[in-house]
């Protein structure tokens, strides 16, 4: 038996037992069960991925197990990717939860449960090769997720409300991937993979383009992509946090991995267009979504809109490789699928450490509002060093993960002006640049909203009681963030360990033969002229580092000098109100996209009331609305409200009315039957 | 920004001609200065008469700037304080604390009769007492409020020049 067919059915036959035990086992140990479980099919599908990125594949076709369509599975280089990501992820996600949920009251059956489900059925997505099975693992993986983001509803009546959203916008999505998955069966043979990439290759034009745009909306959805992205920031942070870190850094990515599969693999690449329209997409994402994320004030929030943010950055890779490929650049397009995927990959690893961190420290100290954070080093060092690790990790400076993945990604985009006269030279020559701005600005912004994020958080004095009082969490959460952290660091130290299969990937994902990326220490790109070394720059940092601290030491040690205390203005001490606060560090930026966010405030003056000069008190209240959410869906929010009230008249309460009803559209429906034929 | 450079042009010079250096001995400390000093300002309780003086003696008019004696933001960017009116308790400490926070070599200059002997002040229930009972003076500049001319004559004795 290879490797893949150990881990895959590994992963299900744990995933299920998991469940199962945690029915049946007492309460003292049901979160023990769980969580270990949760690794272990974790872990089985992390091998089952390696397996099918290293060259075996599986096909299982089990006809059935699903009335009409049966289950079948194929797990190739692409889905093994996302499989091993997505095992990863639980793994982490799964030693953390043993005590998040312990200490969470989440150790009811309900969560333990669903939880193992819910990995198997993110691990299930990228191996299904039929369109039934494909559609079924996706519509388990929302239902389970949605099961696990409303665990709280209780405590909390955000978390039903988010739960709405979720549950709307999730099956919105999976009616466009079904109606856009369903148009093309019907050009195909059958409902398989393989009868939809030969018929794929038959496509009309204008066929191929409605299957890839809906299927696009869908896709988008789930990854969280302008403008169906307005459940993301609601969904995630009102998860428990170990779902949370799932959600974000795993269940996002079947919509990146169903683009590359329907647009790439199926459709056989499609026309110029589709691809710049998922350029733009990804770009215009990625700058919103960190700038919401820049604005944010609440810890959890703040991540979920940076997964808009990353989620975009892969999909300008995505679309350039489409540009590429399209214009007959395969070389280049395979160097930016393998930077949308490094991305992928790089993304997962430094999102989970951020949401468990940031689990940790709503365990801690039972806050996740920025302005009442402050001082967690004090009481949490581990969870404080965690944080930094990721918040260095996602902003794109050396030697953070991201930084490899937006370097890869920037190289593609810089050398993929196109040749003077080719197929859509001009459209891809305004893009690139425009993609490359875009990238770039995002990469900025991203600095400013971790830098926020970890300093206001974490470091100086404690803004509130609860922050002063932080405790570190158990020892099962720490080692969650830690092998998360780990992660992080390999990935960013010694990205040459998966790129090349990653690379690959991308490969055979285009249909080119050799490689896009190599190297073993350093990163060599094919038909571009970059190379890079992440560990050596690392060392040469830290060399640069050292020399400047030393030399200052030699230096400061020749003169006098004199201990005087911290200058305060004299009126000291300075207590934790006169502190940077996240709102007053984005006020800045605020200021400079006034235009773009559009914040609203407003000032109430109270007079005293026996003279106007004097003042009672002063309110001010500010609010960063999400301006496409105000432009977008309150309108249809109303529309549809509107429809309902009038549709209320029709259902007057009286049951002769409503069997009248039932005899007019059954008569309607027979005639219409009756002259159509 | 052209009908900027046109106001300076036609408005020229209004400094007054600069009146012949008072010629003192000054102390060692401010001989070490070398002839520039950065002064931070402090309101120890003063009624802001004296403040008034002070920013004309560092207006176009007096220009003390040019006698290389400057305003500073922090006490950690400066030589000199100049402290005005009569220390109140509230600024006792604080006046304590900003003079540990100038760097040395240091002086202090005491500007405004209230400065030097609480003035009109005296003895009021919240006054904690004159500058030299808090910090120790080296200058002192008498005038309720003392005209700019003396206030920049004050600073020529520590710039020397
Ligand atoms: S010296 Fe005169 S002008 Fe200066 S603070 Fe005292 S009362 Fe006011």
């Amino acid at each position: 038996m290879s490797l893949v067919a150990v881990g895959l059915g590994g992963a299900l036959a744990a995933g299920v037992l998991t469940a199962l035990a945690a029915v049946v086992v007492p309460r003292r140990v049901r979160s023990a069960v769980a969580g270990t479980g949760t690794v272990v099919t974790g872990g089985a599908g992390v091998m089952a991925g390696v397996g099918a990125m290293t060259g075996s594949s599986l096909s299982v076709a089990l006809p059935g197990l699903l009335p009409l369509s049966g289950v079948s599975l194929t797990l190739d280089a692409l889905g093994g990717l996302f499989v091993a990501v997505t095992g990863g992820v639980a793994v982490a996600a799964g030693v953390y939860g043993i005590s998040y949920t312990r200490s969470h009251g989440l150790d009811a059956r309900g969560v333990q449960v669903v939880f193992p489900l819910f990995v198997v059925a993110m691990l299930l997505v990228p191996a299904a090769a039929s369109v039934g099975t494909f559609l079924v693992c996706w519509e388990l993986m929302a239902l389970f997720s949605l099961l696990l983001v409303v665990a709280e509803h209780r405590h909390r009546p955000e978390v039903a409300q988010a739960g709405r959203w979720y549950a709307v916008m999730t099956h919105l999505g999976f009616v466009a991937v079904l109606i856009g998955l369903l148009v093309f069966v019907a050009h195909a043979a059958d409902d398989s993979f393989p009868a939809l990439r030969e018929a794929g290759r038959h496509l009309s034009p204008g066929a191929a383009g409605l299957v890839f745009v809906v299927t696009l909306a869908g896709f988008a959805s789930k990854a969280g992509i302008l403008p169906l992205h307005a459940w993301l920031p609601r969904a995630h942070p009102e998860a428990p946090s170990h779902v949370s870190a799932l959600m974000s850094a795993a269940m996002v990515n079947p919509g990146v991995y169903g683009l590359v599969r329907v647009g790439f693999d199926l459709l056989g690449g499609g026309t110029l267009w589709w691809w710049l329209l998922v350029l733009a997409l990804g770009a215009v994402s990625a700058v919103y979504g960190i700038l919401q994320a820049a604005m944010s004030t609440d810890l959890k929030r703040l991540l979920g809109q940076s997964t808009t943010e990353n989620m975009g950055l892969v999909l300008v890779g995505v679309g350039a490789a489409g540009v590429f490929a399209t214009s007959g650049n395969r070389v280049l397009a395979g160097v930016a699928l393998a930077a949308a995927l490094l991305h992928v990959i790089n993304h997962a690893a430094f999102k989970t450490l951020l949401f468990l961190a940031a689990g940790s420290v709503l365990h801690g100290t039972g806050a996740r509002d920025l302005d009442a954070l402050g001082g967690l080093r004090a009481g949490m060092p581990q969870t404080t060093a965690a944080f930094g690790l990721g918040a260095l990790a996602a902003s794109a400076l050396p030697p953070g993960t991201a930084f490899v993945s937006e370097w890869l990604l920037l190289q593609a985009l810089i050398h993929g002006l196109p040749a003077p006269g080719a197929t859509g030279g001009t459209a891809a020559a305004i893009a690139m640049p425009l993609a490359v701005a875009a990238v770039a600005l995002t990469a900025g912004l991203a600095v400013a909203t971790f830098v926020k994020a970890f300093g206001v958080g974490f470091l100086a004095k404690p803004r509130s009681a609860a922050a002063g009082n932080a405790h570190e969490s158990p020892p099962a959460m720490l080692v969650g963030m830690g092998l998360a952290g780990v992660a992080c660091v390999v990935l960013a130290l010694l990205p040459t360990l998966v790129l090349p299969a990653v690379g690959t990937v991308s490969g055979v994902a285009l249909g080119v033969g050799d490689p896009a990326v190599s190297g073993a220490v350093t990163v060599r790109l094919a038909g571009v002229a970059g190379a890079l070394s992440p560990l050596m720059l690392t060392l040469a940092l830290l060399a640069a580092v050292v020399l400047v601290v030393g030399a200052v030491r030699v230096v400061a040690a020749r003169r006098a000098r004199r201990a005087a205390r911290l200058w305060d203005c004299g009126g000291g001490p300075m207590s934790a109100r006169m502190e940077y606060t996240a709102t007053s560090f984005a006020e800045p930026l605020q200021r400079v996209f006034d235009d773009v966010v559009r914040p609203e405030q407003d000032v109430d003056v109270t007079h005293h009331e026996e003279s106007r000069y004097l003042v009672q008190a002063v309110e001010y209240r500010r609010k960063v609305p999400d301006r496409v959410e105000r432009r977008l869906y309150e309108p249809v929010l109303a529309a549809v409200a509107a429809w309902g009230r009038a549709g209320r008249r029709l259902a007057t309460g009286s049951v002769h009315r409503y069997l009248g009803y039932g005899f007019y559209t059954l008569c309607a429906v027979l005639i219409l039957v009756a002259v159509t034929r | 920004m052209l009908g900027l450079l046109r106001k300076i042009r036609r408005t020229g010079r209004v400094a007054e001609p600069a009146p012949p250096s008072p010629v003192v001995d000054r102390s060692a400390v401010a001989a070490e200065l070398g002839g520039s000093v950065q002064i931070r300002h402090v309101d120890a309780g003063s009624c802001n008469g004296c403040e008034v003086e002070i920013g004309s003696a560092f207006g176009p008019v007096y220009d003390a700037e040019r006698y290389g004696a400057r305003l500073v933001a922090s006490p950690r960017h400066a030589d000199a304080l100049v402290v005005t009116g009569p220390v109140t308790r509230n600024m006792a400490e604080p006046l304590r604390r900003t003079y540990e926070a100038v760097p040395g070599p240091k002086l202090v200059v005491a500007v405004g009769d209230c400065a030097r002997n609480c003035g009109v002040f005296a003895g009021a229930y919240g006054v904690a007492g004159a500058v030299r009972d808090v910090v120790p003076v080296d200058v002192e500049i008498a005038g309720c409020p003392p005209r700019p001319e003396a206030i920049v004559e004050g600073l020529r004795k520590l710039t020397g020049r």
